[in-house]
């Protein structure tokens, strides 16, 4: 099967960009300054993302808000239109099939946007429309991000924090929201194809530093954030993820609630998601075991450098009876090495102390 | 990308430049570049025997982990500890200040085995 490829795809090999394989799609790993460059520009100024890969289901039309309701876990009457929420798709045993994020454009239109290989997945539930290709999405992150998309569009700039809105880019009319994937504030534009590389040159010539899939990665391993087929996946719940928010409990019915009833009702899920900090540069990998004790307690799911702390960091499940603070083990390709259990997100805690901020 | 006429290589990215029949080691542009940024760096202890194409370290970047191997056997006689701390040295200078170790061969026959630069730079077209 050949690589989907991005609307900026000859933006990037026009900035020198790394390519790889990611979902089906030929996206840009890196740019020539690298990933530890762009993470840290990310936190320290803005960042630009192409994450064009994101698939977009459009839904619209009267009962597109029941179908919804009824099939997402999170109760869409939290919010309104105009506004974004984070939400999953679940299995009968209330195992993730996929995390969603839901921009409410109008009354009967809904922009769903699945993980780029789970799309076909969602559609096949939610029905819809996949308007993937015609689209792409640009996400501008960090403390600077508005300010560099206010020298593009004001309007754009202006989005709360997960708010949806439109707004119009040379004639082009685009949709913004204030969402992203980073752990800082940002918003995220869906532009059409044929307007894609001047917006995307836009934020560059801004002020923005061009940030490829490595950095998205790490940046979200340092803000706590899950990973579809690593914190997530079909036979893991969302309460085991720490997200027991994204379940609307106040709804009637939708696929997974009554498996996740009976997990509460026994007293909650046997192992938890934790982020683990250890004192050391060597980054902890995916499926490195945890110990305590000794004895093997679970593994790694997301394991990298962090380049704010300077140190190895890990998301993992554990017992649920591992309080944080407790120190474990993980299993670094045969070298053992302590590890702190803490509460991401990892991007606001000390770098000299190793303890979060209080 | 960029193969200084006057090293040596192996087939597996490192360099190796003979120094009073000492021999610097390190890895090269090509394979610094396709690693991407390098975060850690794990060495023998000086003192340490290597045997030829025997592991000799790790180098390990935000996305993967990479064996380092012996060019030649011999004795570790001195590692770059600037590397525990500023282990980006590796991709900015892979030649100069992001050498790994220097080994003090036991056969000084095995050089002869080495690549030269036309050589290695075929291995990686």
């Amino acid at each position: 099967m050949s690589l989907r490829t991005s609307p900026l795809s000859s933006a990037h090999e026009a900035l020198g960009a790394r390519l790889v394989d990611f979902g089906g799609w030929e996206m840009p790993l890196s740019y020539p300054s690298g990933t530890v460059a762009e993470h840290l520009a990310c936190r320290r100024s803005a960042a630009v993302f192409d994450v064009s890969h994101l698939g977009t289901v459009r839904v619209e039309g009267p009962g597109s808000f029941e179908v919804l309701q009824g099939e997402l876990s999170n109760d869409l009457r939290k919010i309104a239109p105009g506004r974004a929420q984070y939400t999953h798709l679940l299995n009968d045993e209330g195992g993730v099939l996929d995390d969603i994020i839901v921009w409410w454009v109008s009354d009967d239109r809904f922009d769903v946007m699945p993980n780029a290989s789970n799309t076909d997945r969602v559609v096949s539930r939610i029905g819809g429309t996949d308007v993937t290709t015609e689209r792409a999405v640009i996400a501008v992150q960090g403390p600077g991000a508005r300010e560099i998309v206010a020298r593009v569009s004001e309007e754009a700039a202006r989005v709360p924090h997960f708010g949806v809105s439109g707004f119009d880019f040379g004639g082009v009319p685009c949709l913004v929201a204030g969402t992203g994937y980073a752990g800082e504030d940002g918003v995220e534009c869906a532009v059409p194809v044929d307007a894609a590389v001047s917006l995307w040159q836009a934020i560059l010539d801004a002020g923005a530093t061009p940030a490829g899939l490595g950095a998205r990665d790490t940046l979200r391993l340092e803000a706590g954030l899950p990973l579809h087929g690593h914190e997530l996946a079909p036979d893991i719940t969302p309460l085991e993820a720490g997200l027991g928010w994204v379940v609307g409990w106040n709804k009637e019915a939708f696929t997974g609630r009554q498996a996740l009833d009976i997990i509460r009702q026994r007293g909650g899920p046997a192992r938890r998601l934790a982020g683990l900090l250890t004192d050391q540069r060597r980054p902890p990998r995916e499926g490195d075991p945890v110990l305590a004790e000794g004895r093997t307690v679970g593994s790694v799911t997301s394991g990298n450098y962090s380049p704010v702390l300077e140190r190895g960091i890990a998301l993992a499940f554990v017992p649920s009876s591992t309080p944080n603070g407790e120190t474990v083990e993980i299993d670094l390709r045969g070298q053992p090495t302590a590890a702190e259990v803490v509460k991401p997100p990892f991007h606001r805690m000390h770098p000299s102390s190793g303890a979060a901020r209080p | 990308m960029n193969v200084p006429e006057e090293l040596r290589y192996t087939s597996d990215h490192e360099w190796a430049k003979s120094e009073d029949g000492r021999l610097r080691v390190g890895i090269t542009d090509f394979a610094q570049d396709a690693l991407g940024d390098v975060v850690f760096v794990e060495l023998p202890a000086p003192g340490s025997t290597v045997e030829k194409g025997g592991p000799l370290g790790e180098v390990e970047s935000t996305k993967s982990v990479s064996q380092i191997y012996a060019p030649v056997s011999g004795t570790i006689v001195e590692v770059n500890a600037s590397l525990t701390d500023a282990p980006e040295q590796v991709n900015a200078e892979p030649y100069g200040a992001g050498w790994l170790v220097v080994i003090d061969p036991s056969d000084s026959s095995e050089l002869d085995a080495l690549l030269d630069a036309t050589a290695y730079r075929a291995t990686t077209e």
